[in-house]
């Protein structure tokens, strides 16, 4: 059949690690989307390549290993292939690991849907001794084949080229895997049974779908519930998969896949020559180091302090710019605008809410940009050899390393990295223990009350403050594998890519896609969030009258004679902020909620800031230093929130490691409980909120009530 | 002899892969079939995961999975000295160098093999 279109849409697909991200990007340009389709969770990217007046649409779907229904990737994957019927699969194959890559490319074969293959990092086989006769090859598979180096773009007009001819139909016809006349035996009649129902079989290529009954594959026998003789065609099934089964004296599933690889290994032998073998590799070098049984794991401990020093010395600097165009544009807005309900709204609602957040965009670019480093250079797949062990003995898997580490700068990409996970259940224990990874917004909270309470090692308590979060993590983890997310470990087998240099086109898109996300958060969840919270902390509206601003004056005044006018203002001013703050919504249900945050040591001030807190964890600093009359934002008001923390009798050393650690554990951001939400839903959203409240409470409570029983007051 | 038996440097042929549906297709689709050639890259301490290198890639497994692959390796008829050869020039002189202190260790992963097959 001969289609000539002016826009021919194509599936990128391929296995992990075969250069797929890095040839789309060579393919299509700048000019992409990354969009979310319906019905999945998995984003897929699309681009478009113009070359005369053909236009090529590219999708880039999930690297996969093969088509089974096991994990989410490989069923989106399936069924974007199946529904949407793209007029073609480029199906990129690393050319150093051909026997696997092309596993995957018999499948795409099977689908009824023309394949091209691009046998990417060819320069990488070239210099590994491999001599790849691509023409044998693809004369054997009937697969047309074009040689790429997707990191320099070569060999892109050649992959159009056998695009246009498939298209154009000048390419003879497909051949199929041939599984070896036992197994072919069985496919036939069956083939044929599926194809009498020629409206299923329109729908559902019939050898495919044999394949895959043969494979046992749920997915498949439930799409056969379709089919006008289904039963039939079921028994039909069976009974082939009982033959294969007494014949093979092994599962069906199995002796497809040896076929299927036996039928690879053949065509491969023909067809590709190992010339010499290279007597230095560069991986086995590195790895010698870096997977040392021994130092592998305090390895992996620098390699994460140094990111987040790197992080935090680079992002200093940026970080300070914001915040002072942030303080200059809520400057100007003030001036600008007339006093009243909407000035603040703008100014300490808005602006200050979601300036807050954005201040943090440059140290999420950075920490992204390092662990992207670590992501395509192969690191990550060493450090998930050295965790796994002791991951594993909580539950979690070597793969949760990445999402975890995230978690230390913001819970918000770190909640997203967990797609990575195969396991839904795993996938679930990581995105729950998360918000325990203390992040970076919990660090000035941690501060000021360690510099507060811990004058002599404020560090330390700090730091103590982090290690608890992780045993935190860990310890749940393995409470939730036991209780609600009971069920057998998920295999830990993972590809261990060589060791490759990240292209900085590749290192700037992964940046890129993830900032936006948190910036888009910024811009809706977090606004709608801060928006909130000055409506609780502004409403009900209290105005002071004269006689309790000079009730105010004279309290101050005699309390301190020496006062200028300046300070003598800006404290009534303090004073004033405090009681409106106090008779507040957010005040009053402070004061409602007290009898929940008594056994814990702390008054309605802290249910206040706990309130404010979840627009972003930094808030409860500002919210205490509006409480405590040391002024929110002015310079000092540091140094006068610890003195009057101090000052304050219900406060003491016990209290501040309480509410610490109460901060770290109890639900977090608005933000991240949006994430948790779009990757769980809401019932997963219910259950963490009322998880790490339980955490939160829990902890504190046992540490007032164990340092109580010490003797240690307050 | 499973996979989680071999010391670091031994050559072994795929016999089968004794794991239930689930995983033993995985392990399949991963290029773990009868007569696959591979060779073990890397054991880590506390028995961690392992490395192996299986139709010319290198793959990371627990030993609890290695021990549902059962293999074939001549490297204990060789007294406990590996083969090496069969391609892998580059296993050769280290295996080998390293073979004589290898017993201990492959004592310990046999006394394992009695739960091995299933995986906690």
């Amino acid at each position: 059949m001969n289609r000539i279109r002016d826009e021919i849409v194509i599936a990128l697909a391929g296995n992990p690690n075969s250069g797929k991200t890095t040839l789309f990007n060579a393919l299509t340009g700048a000019h992409h989307k990354v969009g979310n389709y319906p019905g999945v969770t998995v984003e897929k990217r699309e681009g478009v390549r113009k070359r005369g007046d053909r236009v090529y649409r590219f999708v880039d779907l999930p690297g996969i290993y093969s088509l089974t229904a096991y994990s989410l990737d490989e069923v989106v994957t399936r069924d974007f292939l199946l529904d949407r019927k793209p007029d073609l699969i480029m199906d990129v194959l690393d050319s150093t690991n051909l026997e696997r890559h092309l596993y995957l490319c018999l499948q795409f074969q099977e689908l009824g849907i023309p394949v091209v293959g691009a046998l990417n990092m060819s320069d990488e086989a070239e210099a590994k001794g491999l001599r790849i006769d691509a023409a044998a090859l693809s004369s054997v598979l009937g697969i047309p084949l074009a040689r790429t180096v997707g990191t320099v773009g070569a060999g892109i007009d050649g992959l159009l080229d056998l695009v246009d001819s498939v298209v154009e139909g000048s390419v003879p016809a497909e051949r199929l895997p041939d599984y070896g006349d036992e197994l072919e035996g069985r496919l036939e009649p069956l083939t044929a049974a599926i194809a009498s129902d020629p409206a299923f079989s329109a729908a559902f290529p019939p050898r495919w779908m044999a394949v895959k009954l043969l494979e046992k594959d749920a997915d498949a026998r439930a799409r056969l519930g379709s089919h006008a003789r289904a039963a039939e065609t079921l028994e039909l099934a069976a009974s082939a998969i009982a033959w294969v089964e007494r014949h093979f004296g092994k599962d069906a599933e199995i002796v497809v896949s040896e076929q299927r690889y036996a039928y690879i290994h053949g065509a491969v032998k023909e067809s590709v020559k190992l010339a010499r073998t290279p007597d230095f590799s560069v991986t086995e070098a590195i790895d010698r180091v870096v997977m040392h049984p021994v130092l592998a794991l305090p390895l992996f401990v620098g390699v994460l302090w140094a990111v987040f020093q790197l992080t935090f010395a680079l992002g200093e600097y940026p970080m300070a710019w914001l915040e002072t165009l942030f303080a200059w544009l809520s400057a100007s807005l003030s001036a600008a605008l007339p006093e009243g309900l909407f000035k603040s709204l703008v100014v300490d609602g808005m602006i200050g809410g979601v300036g807050g957040v954005l201040s943090f965009v440059p140290l999420i670019i950075i920490l992204f940009f390092l662990l992207s480093i670590l992501e395509d250079s192969g690191y990550m797949s060493r450090a998930a050899f050295a965790t796994d062990k002791i991951l594993h003995t909580f539950g979690l898997h070597g793969q949760s390393i990445f999402p975890l580490m995230l978690g230390f700068g913001c819970s918000v990409p770190a909640i997203m990295a967990a797609r990575t996970l195969k396991s839904p259940r795993d996938r679930i224990v990581t995105i729950l223990v998360i918000p325990f990874m203390s992040c970076g917004a919990k660090l000035p909270v941690h501060v000021l009350l360690s510099a507060a309470f811990f004058p002599d090692r404020a560090a330390a308590v700090v730091m103590l403050v982090y290690a608890f979060g992780v045993l935190m993590a860990l310890g749940s983890a393995l409470l939730l594998k036991r209780t609600v997310l009971k069920g057998r470990a998920t295999p830990f087998v993972m590809e261990l890519p060589p060791w490759r240099a990240p292209t900085l086109g590749g290192l700037a898109w992964h940046v890129r896609e993830k900032t936006w996300l948190y910036v888009k958060k910024a811009g809706t969840v977090i606004l709608a969030a801060s928006i909130l919270i000055w409506a609780v902390t502004t409403f009900p509206a209290r105005e002071a009258d004269a006689a309790e601003l000079a009730a105010i004056e004279r309290s101050i005044a005699e309390a301190d004679p020496g006062l200028d006018d300046g300070a003598l203002e800006s404290l009534v001013a303090n004073e004033l902020s405090r009681r409106a703050l106090e008779a507040s919504a957010a005040g009053r249900i402070g004061r409602f909620m007290e009898p929940v945050f008594k056994p814990l040591g702390f008054d309605w001030k802290i249910g206040v800031a706990t309130i404010t807190g979840f627009a972003a964890k930094e808030v409860v600093v500002s919210t205490l230093g509006v409480l405590y009359a040391a002024g929110g934002e002015e310079e000092g008001a540091d140094a006068s929130l610890r003195e009057a923390l101090r000052a304050d009798p219900a406060f003491g050393p016990l209290s501040a490691l309480g509410l610490m650690l109460f901060i770290l554990l109890i639900p977090p951001c608005f933000a991240a409980l949006g994430a948790i939400k779009a990757e769980l839903g809401w019932k997963w959203l219910g259950f963490s909120f009322a998880f790490l409240l339980a955490a939160g409470w829990l902890v504190a409570f046992a540490v007032r009530q164990l340092g109580l029983l010490a003797g240690y007051g307050g | 002899m499973t996979l989680a038996d071999l010391p670091e440097g031994a050559a072994f042929t795929v016999g089968s892969v004794l794991l239930d549906s689930e995983v033993g297709k995985r392990l399949a689709d991963m290029g773990f079939t009868a007569g696959a050639e591979g060779r073990v890259v890397r054991r880590s301490f506390f028995r961690g995961p392992l490395q192996v290198l299986i139709r010319g890639y290198s793959l990371l497994l627990r030993r609890c999975e290695a021990a549902g692959i059962a293999v074939e390796s001549d490297y204990e008829s060789l007294g406990g000295a590996l083969p090496g050869g069969r391609g892998f020039g580059r296993g050769r002189g280290r295996g080998r160098g390293r073979g004589l202190g290898m017993g201990g260790r492959t004592g310990i992963a046999g006394r394992g093999r009695g739960s091995g097959g299933t995986c906690r």
